[in-house]
Order: structure tokens, then C-alpha cells, then sequence
């Protein structure tokens, strides 16, 4: 066994979780410590049951979510089941990955206070700490601005800083940046960096995405698919003495240790050779919303088998963008033609059939009780035969590795399959075009690389794709990019050349693709000896 | 000014009277208690006229229909005096049309009761002074905001919903059909939606050492000062005179009994 | 009695009045459009009978899934107090209407202590919930003063309304939200989960 640390902050002894009624367990046995001060880093395939794992280390198993436990978890020494209600949770802070479901109060201030209420600190000391720890999350204006208003990385910092407000001496952050933009992200780590230096906190990060972390982590935990840890050390011995047993698992390697061709989703093939008929065109297009312009001066064409990318920072108009050209929203002035006719005219039914619209979230689109349903439900629309419907059916459960769920409700899926759900909800017939909003947005990297190989094929089909995103390493591998900044578009064209263009990218608050990253750095170096 | 009068008294002062009135039946008493709570709504708040309107213009016309079910149903307690005029066989009389019109001023009143508390108070402070005032447990208070803080979520995903089940080939249904099935669609999102996020916010709130317990610290002191009592006593105590006039002048109804 | 629920149930709670508070409105121009058809023979607040067991269901969908004491009761207070939160025209006063249907609802669970939430039980519960707030209106909002006819017509709209929106649908609604899976941490969906296996086995 590992040599324990005289003192570790945290001991888990032989732990084992499970939910109530489900005879599978979680956690299977756990057996490691967090020590003072350390960064240690926690990463296993989805559903292997990490979140879980924070919650229990804060001793909010099994009281605040039913489950059966057994083994001990010990902190600083003492067992946790003999604390007080609420008094680990002062020494443990958590920041959890949703911005939007981690606070209870409306304002800034409030939910800040709501921490040092719950610790019965003076009111009279609360106005100065709540300062102090704004200023720290680098938040220091937006004490009386209403939570609901501030972007994912701005909530995010503010949930962090109601937790720093605990002082507690150990942080867990379960995936705080996975529903961030990139560039949001990386601020949100910097943010972490700075305050472990200054505060000298023990910090247990849960993560998909590691490769920004590795600089800051002491220590990497492998959680099995079993529930099981199944690999302990630093990140060099990690990555490459268990290279074959992690990609087994099914985890996300970070890009350093991996080679480039299987850290790019998609495989590198020639594109389908493009026919320059445009499928939509914009003229001169405004939009605007509530007297507040959101598009403006829009000119683009989309063509017939093309793969572009839109980019562009949160609030720039990506997705209306998206909205409009689906013929969701009708602009004020300008025109978008489909084909040769404007959106608008054409037929509902008729379009719907031609366009497919991919949400965010897989679950906005679900309307029926079952699977089967969900997938016959446009099909049955355009009045199938009952035989037709099954065939039809049948190929996509297939090919959606869909068929065990052939009959759970929609809603009852994992990440994962809702959202190859979404995907075939829209293939009922082969679609001219097919739009996508963040549709790798806060999923893991099994379920990306899955959406890429779907959009792979049906782009051999010949549909159009048009992604809304803000994963750089995916605008690399396609056809055209398009930036839009300041409700205009500023580029317009193939990626290679955008990241060139680092004034651009800055503005725009993109952050170029891990390829030229690595480029810059080699360059950086190469500089220095110089 | 209304917006700084404690909020769990500003209830208190607006529950009262509104209440009381439910005993009165005739016309002068919630006529001239609706010209006071006018009164105080635009010297006392500043409600933009226009906003206030807006809001209290639909309740016009559903006071109106609802005077005139009363009118042409009184039963006989308030069916007294002569026949005005006969309607569908239906015949109107002086005691009928009374009480219709006592009626609907009385749900006016409730209506600009309801409007002055809603524009002027903070539903945080509201939340907090029945905690600290009603002794309302902290789990409740703080477990109502954080599910009150979801509204305008909500409302972004309802209309997500719209476009995201157009896309799916549902358009626009009309009727009551339409409604149904709109309901059926949207209602199953919604609220898996709003039990996942329950439980989260309420694991989050634990996880920052909130417990329940009342013993705890208040950044935001809710008081009751004097200043509390004379708003409680002006709105509270005006409508006892105003049913004293009512009174002295021979109108007041109470319960179809005129005194 | 409230301290030994559970945080999230709470927060469940105060959920359920801000979403049913958004589905009332949409139900809310179905009353008009019947309000307006009605409303020469002065008949119009049929209109808002009809959907009154709207107001209700909150009570139904709330027991149904959390199953302990009171929480039918405090269901409807909660979710009273965040329709006035929400700021519209509904006052104060709403909170007090909203305890008294509250108290009807959880009367039909308290008949059979707690035990039964078959679907006749969660139609009781919204007659109760109907009958009780069909009392209170009778006092505040002064429907004393019709018809006794009129009046009895009016009860037997809104109870069917109460059985049917509110007892019916708010079934309706929970078991299909149990099938969701998001239910799992509650009596509901564990009752489910047990089913399920019992089935298996």
C-alpha cells in the first residue's frame, strides 16, 4: 500500500458508495489521502461516479442525497460522520459545475453574505470581507449586480468566491469550467493558480479537460469505471505508464501525452468535394432586438456540402445568427434566401424536412415519452407507412447505438445518448443542411468525439454543416471560419489563416487551437536561445 | 416613501383592510377606500402612472364581468328595492345593481392593494423580514428565494422550447387544442428541468454550511421602526373611518344588512 | 413539522408555484377566450372557474412525489408566496387563499393519515382543495350575494375543475415526470424503482 503522510488532511479508508436501491456500486472501496496544500487531480470516464465522490467527501452523502455507504472517511484525523451538521462544510469548499444552479439569492452581495451569515459572522464585518474576496475573485464592480445578468465565467467566479468566504482548507471544484468558453476557462484556472499560491489551500479538482491543470497539479487519482482507483502519481508517470489502461477506460488524454492524431476528434480525411451552388444566402442582413442591434450588415453564403464554423464570443450573435437562418427569427432588414427562395416563404414543413437545427441542450428537443418515438415522431409528420417508420427506425437506433434504449424515456439518458438522440431526431430524412448550437458544450470527450465522427459521415452524404462553437480544435479541421465580433462579421474564411491573426483572436476573446498553441510555445522558446 | 416601509407590515396593512371589506356590501364604502388607496399609490410610491395602469387595466374588465354575473344573479338577501329594468326575463332591481357595483370596487381595491405592495417591495427583503419578523424558518425562506430566483430561467427556456419544438415540425396551434397540447410539451421539460435544479441549488446551499438552523446572523437587519406603524395605521386606520362615515351617512351594507 | 424535510423539497416546492405560475398564465387566455363567449348572459367568470384547479395541482404534484404530512399544505403556501414574489397583481391576499386550498388538499390525505396516494385520494384532494377555496370566496369575494342556483353551479365547476386539473392531471404529470428518472431521490421514484425491480424479479 501507499505510504501515508503522518498528518493528510483527508483520509478515505476503505470507502464504498451506492445509490439506494441500485445494486451497483459507485465508489467501490476507495482507499487514498489529500494532503495539506497539495493540488490533486481526479479524472475518470463519465459516470464513474466523481461527483459523488465530492459530494461524500463533504459528508453531504448520505444525508443530503439518499445512498448506502460503507468505510470511513477520516478529516484531520476525525471521523466525518462526527462533525456537526454544516461544519465540515465550512472546512470543505465545493464549486460545482452548473453557474446557473449554485446560488439561492438574487444579487451578488446577497448570496456573498448568505456564506457568512451561515458561518454567524458579524454583520458588521460582512460589507469589508465581501470586498476583500471580490477583489480577490478579480470581481471587485459587481457587488450589487443581479447574479442572473453576469456571464458563466463571471458566476462561476462569484460561486467561488462565496466558497472562499468559508476559508476553507480544502477546495474540490467538480468540473467548474466545463460550461465555460474557452478563454473564460483559462481565466478561471489562472484565478485558481493565483489563490492556491496566496492561500495555500489543499485543491482536489474533478475534470475532463486537464491539459490547463497539469501545471498546477501535484498529484493525479484515476477513478475506474468500477468505482475503483485505479492508477495514483504525478502526471508524467500517470499519463504515460498507464497510457493503455486510461484510453481503455475511455479517458480524455491530455494533449501532451497523447500523439495528435487521436486528440483530433475527427479523422483526417479530404472533404467531400464542395459544389459552389450557395444552399443560403444573406444580403445586407440587420437584426435587432428591443432597439439593441445584435447583427448587422450580414453578407454570407453557406454552400451546398460545406463544413463551417461560427465563432465568436458569448453574446455576439452566434446563435441568433443560427435562429435567423433557420427562419426561427425573421431579420428587420436584409434578406436570407434558402435555396433561391427567402425563408420565410417557404413551407414549414417543406423547410423543416430540408434543415435540421441541433440545440445546446439534447433535452429542448425532446417531445415524446420513448426513444422509438422521439425518432419515428417527424416520419409519422409526413405520414410514413407503419413499415417504413420501423425500417427507418431501426437503421438509426443502429447507427445511433440507440437499440438497448430502444424504449427509455428520452429524458432518462446519459449525456452521451441524448445527444446522439438530438442528432437522429433531425435525420429522418437526409437534411440539405444541419445547424448546430455548442453541441460540444459541456459534454465529455467520448461524447464529442462521437458527435464528430456522426458529422463526418453525414457530411460523405453531403449535408452542410454549420457549427456554433467555441472548441478552437474543432474550427481547425474545418472548410471556412466565421468570427463575429460587434454584431459584424470580421472574418470570413479558412482557419488556417485566422490564427494568424492574433489581434483578431484577442478581441474576440478566442483562444487559437491546441496545434498552434504549441506552435507559439516552440516558437517562444526558440526565441530565448536566441 | 411606500418602497421603505418593512415589508412584512406593509402586508400586515394591506391583508386588513382587505379583508374587512369582504364584509361590505354597499357602494360608498369601497368607493371612497379606492380613491384613498389611489390617493396614497401616486403621492406616497413612485409607481409610474403609465406602468401602474398596464398593470391594473385587464382587472377592469374582469371586475366589469363580474359586476354584471352579480347583477343579473343576486340572490334574494340582495335583490331589495324597486325593479330597474328587466333583462332576459331577468329583473334588475336597485339592491342587485348595489351590490354588483360594491362588488367589483371591492376587487378593485384588492387589486390596488396588491399592485402598491408588488411595485414597491423587494421580494428578497420580503423574504427576509418574514423571517426575521414572522419567524419564518431560514430553510423555508432561503429554500423559497432559491427556487424564486429560477423564474427568468424559466422563462428563457420556455421560449427555447418554442423554437426548438418548431424546428421538431410543431408549429403554432390555436385553440384549445393547441393549448393543451402545448401544455402537455412544455410542462415535462420545465419541471424535470426545475427538480434537477432543485436539488442541486439545495446540495450547493448545504455544501456552504447552510443548515437551517435560526441561529445565525443577519447581513441584512430587517427593523420595524415608527415610521412602519404610521403607514400600518394611516391605510389601516383610514378605512375605519371611512367606515364611520359610511355610517353616519346611512350606506353602510354589511352582509346585505344596512345600518 | 418542517424541520425534518429536506432542503431540496422545499426548493422543489417554491419550483413547482414559479413553474405552474407560468403554465397559469398560458391557461389563463383558454379562461378569457371562454370568458368572452360567456360574458353577455354575465356568465363570464365561468371562464376562470373552469381552470381554477390549476391553482391546486401544486398540492397534488407536491404530496404525490414527496409523500410526508403537510406537504400538500405547505406546497400551496410556498407556492403562494413566490406567485407574490413573482410580482404580478397578486397580492398578499393570495397567500391566504392560497393556505386555505392548501388546508383542503392535505384534508384528503389526512383522511386516509397519509397512507393512500391512489388516484381517487389525489382526486379528493383536489374536491377539497376546490370546496374549501370555493368557501373563502364565498366570504371575500363576496359570492354570498348570488344566486344560490348560480352558486351551486359554480361549486360543481370548480370541483370538477379541481378533480380533473388538478387530480387528474397533477397525476398525470408526476408519473410522467417519475419516467424522467429525475424523481429518483423522492418517494415517487422510488416507489417506481422498487416496482421495477419487484417486476424483474
Amino acid at each position: 500500500m501507499k505510504k501515508m503522510q503522518p498528518n493528510p488532511l483527508l483520509y478515505v479508508d476503505n470507502f464504498s458508495f451506492g445509490y439506494e436501491n441500485s445494486e451497483k456500486l459507485i465508489l467501490n472501496e476507495l482507499h487514498f489521502s489529500l494532503r495539506v496544500h497539495e493540488t490533486t487531480l481526479l479524472i475518470g470516464a463519465s459516470g464513474s461516479g466523481k461527483s459523488s465522490l465530492a459530494l461524500c467527501l463533504n459528508g453531504l452523502y448520505p444525508d443530503t442525497v439518499e445512498g448506502i455507504s460503507s468505510g470511513d472517511i477520516f478529516y484531520r484525523g476525525k471521523n466525518i460522520q462526527d462533525f456537526q451538521k454544516g461544519e465540515l462544510n465550512q472546512k470543505i469548499g465545493i464549486v460545482f459545475q452548473e453557474p446557473e444552479s449554485q446560488f439561492c439569492m438574487i444579487t451578488v452581495e446577497d448570496e456573498l453574505a448568505f456564506t457568512l451569515e451561515n458561518r454567524k459572522v458579524a454583520p458588521s464585518e460582512m460589507p469589508e470581507r465581501i470586498s476583500e474576496v471580490l477583489s480577490a475573485v478579480g470581481m471587485n464592480d459587481c457587488q450589487n449586480r443581479k447574479i442572473y445578468e453576469l456571464s458563466g465565467g463571471q458566476k462561476q467566479k462569484i460561486a467561488l468566491a462565496a466558497v472562499l468566504l468559508l476559508e476553507p482548507e480544502l477546495l474540490i471544484l467538480d468540473e467548474p469550467t466545463a460550461n465555460l468558453d474557452p478563454v473564460s476557462r483559462i481565466e478561471f484556472i489562472q484565478l485558481i493558480k493565483q489563490i492556491q499560491e496566496k492561500q495555500k489551500l489543499a485543491v482536489f479538482i474533478i475534470e475532463h479537460q486537464i491539459e490547463d491543470w497539469l501545471d498546477i497539479t501535484d498529484r493525479i487519482l484515476v477513478l475506474g469505471k468500477q468505482g475503483t482507483i485505479i492508477a495514483d502519481g504525478n502526471a508524467a508517470s500517470i499519463f504515460v505508464d498507464y497510457y493503455f489502461l486510461l484510453k481503455k477506460e475511455g479517458i480524455f488524454l491530455p494533449k501532451q501525452f497523447s500523439n495528435t492524431v487521436d486528440s483530433y476528434p475527427i479523422p483526417v480525411k479530404s472533404p467531400p468535394p464542395v459544389k459552389r451552388d450557395a444552399l443560403i444566402t444573406i444580403e445586407k442582413m440587420s437584426f435587432h432586438h428591443k432597439k439593441q442591434p445584435i447583427l448587422q450588415e450580414i453578407n454570407l453564403k453557406i454552400h451546398r456540402g460545406e463544413f463551417v464554423a461560427i465563432v465568436g464570443e458569448n453574446g455576439a450573435g452566434k446563435s441568433t445568427l443560427l435562429q435567423l437562418m433557420t427562419g426561427l427569427l425573421t431579420p428587420q432588414k436584409g434578406t436570407i434566401n434558402f435555396y433561391d427562395k427567402p425563408v420565410e416563404k417557404w413551407d414549414e414543413k417543406e423547410l423543416r424536412k430540408r434543415m435540421g437545427y441541433v440545440f445546446q441542450n439534447p433535452e429542448h428537443q425532446f417531445i415524446t415519452d420513448t426513444v422509438y418515438d422521439e425518432l419515428t415522431f417527424g416520419m409519422k409528420l409526413n405520414g410514413w407507412s407503419t413499415a417504413e417508420l420501423n425500417t427507418a427506425a431501426t437503421t438509426l437506433l443502429k447507427q445511433f447505438h440507440l437499440e438497448k434504449n430502444k424504449y427509455s424515456n428520452p429524458f432518462s439518458l446519459s449525456g452521451g445518448e441524448k445527444r446522439r438522440l438530438s442528432v437522429a431526431t433531425m435525420l429522418d430524412e437526409t437534411p440539405d443542411i444541419l445547424f448546430f448550437d455548442e453541441p460540444t458544450f459541456g459534454q465529455d470527450a467520448e461524447t464529442t468525439r462521437e458527435l464528430m465522427c456522426m458529422i463526418d459521415s453525414l457530411r460523405q452524404n453531403g449535408t452542410a454543416i454549420v457549427f456554433v462553437t467555441h472548441d478552437m480544435d474543432i474550427v481547425d479541421t474545418v472548410d471556412r471560419a466565421i468570427v463575429l465580433y460587434q454584431q459584424h462579421i470580421h472574418y470570413n474564411g479558412e482557419p488556417e489563416s485566422l490564427w494568424k491573426q492574433a489581434d483578431l483572436l484577442e478581441k474576440a476573446r478566442l483562444r487559437p487551437p491546441y496545434r498552434i498553441q504549441v506552435l507559439h510555445k516552440e516558437g517562444e522558446s526558440l526565441d530565448l536561445v536566441h | 416613501m411606500i418602497s421603505s416601509i418593512n415589508p412584512t407590515i406593509k402586508a400586515f396593512a394591506i391583508l386588513i383592510p382587505g379583508i374587512l371589506l369582504s364584509f361590505t356590501f354597499d357602494v360608498f364604502t369601497p368607493l371612497v377606500y379606492f380613491l384613498f388607496i389611489l390617493i396614497v399609490t401616486f403621492t406616497m410610491s413612485d409607481i409610474p402612472f403609465i406602468k401602474w395602469l398596464k398593470i391594473f387595466s385587464p382587472f377592469l374588465l374582469v371586475a366589469l364581468s363580474f359586476a354584471w354575473m352579480t347583477i343579473l344573479y343576486t340572490n334574494q338577501t340582495f335583490s331589495y328595492g324597486e325593479v330597474l329594468f328587466t333583462l332576459f326575463g331577468i329583473e334588475i332591481t336597485r339592491g342587485s345593481m348595489i351590490t354588483g357595483i360594491s362588488l367589483a370596487l371591492r376587487s378593485l381595491c384588492f387589486v390596488c392593494l396588491s399592485i402598491l405592495f408588488a411595485l414597491t417591495t423587494n421580494s428578497t427583503k420580503f423574504m427576509l423580514s418574514l423571517m426575521q419578523q414572522c419567524k419564518v424558518s431560514p430553510k423555508i425562506t432561503y429554500g423559497i428565494l432559491a427556487g424564486y430566483r429560477f423564474l427568468p430561467m424559466f422563462r428563457d427556456e420556455l421560449q427555447i422550447l418554442r423554437q426548438a419544438h418548431r424546428i421538431r415540425g410543431f408549429g403554432r396551434t390555436k385553440g384549445i387544442k393547441g393549448k393543451w397540447q402545448q401544455f402537455r410539451r412544455y410542462s415535462i421539460p420545465l419541471l424535470a428541468n426545475g427538480i434537477r435544479k432543485a436539488e442541486r441549488v439545495a446540495i450547493a446551499m448545504e455544501s456552504k454550511g447552510f443548515t437551517g438552523d435560526t441561529d445565525r446572523t443577519y447581513y441584512h437587519e430587517m427593523n420595524v421602526s415608527p415610521k412602519d406603524w404610521i403607514f400600518f395605521f394611516l391605510i389601516v386606520g383610514a378605512f375605519f373611518i371611512i367606515l364611520a362615515f359610511s355610517y353616519y351617512l346611512g350606506y353602510l351594507n354589511i352582509f346585505g344588512k344596512q345600518f | 413539522m418542517t424541520k425534518h424535510w429536506k432542503l431540496k423539497e422545499i426548493v422543489l416546492m417554491s419550483i413547482l408555484g414559479v413553474v405552474f405560475g407560468i403554465i397559469y398564465l398560458a391557461f389563463f387566455l383558454v379562461g378569457q377566450g371562454i370568458r368572452n363567449v360567456l360574458a353577455p348572459f354575465g356568465l363570464a367568470p365561468f371562464g376562470y372557474e373552469i381552470i381554477f384547479g390549476i391553482w391546486f395541482i401544486v398540492s397534488i404534484v407536491a404530496a404525490y412525489i414527496i409523500r410526508k404530512p403537510g406537504v400538500a399544505f405547505t406546497a400551496e403556501l410556498i407556492a403562494g408566496v413566490t406567485e407574490v414574489l413573482l410580482g404580478t397583481a397578486a397580492g398578499p391576499g393570495l397567500i391566504i387563499a392560497a393556505a386555505i386550498q392548501g388546508l383542503g388538499a392535505e384534508f384528503a390525505f389526512a383522511i386516509t393519515k397519509w397512507k393512500d396516494y391512489r388516484l381517487r385520494i389525489l382526486i379528493l384532494s383536489g374536491v377539497f382543495a376546490a370546496v374549501f377555496s370555493f368557501t373563502w370566496n364565498l366570504f371575500s369575494s363576496g359570492n354570498i350575494a348570488l344566486a344560490p342556483a348560480l352558486l351551486i353551479a359554480m361549486l360543481a365547476v370548480r370541483i370538477i375543475s379541481g378533480a380533473l386539473l388538478a387530480g387528474v392531471l397533477g397525476k398525470w404529470l408526476s408519473d410522467k415526470l417519475a419516467k424522467t428518472g429525475v424523481l429518483r431521490g423522492y418517494a415517487l421514484g422510488k416507489e417506481i424503482q422498487k416496482k421495477r425491480e419487484k417486476d424483474a424479479a
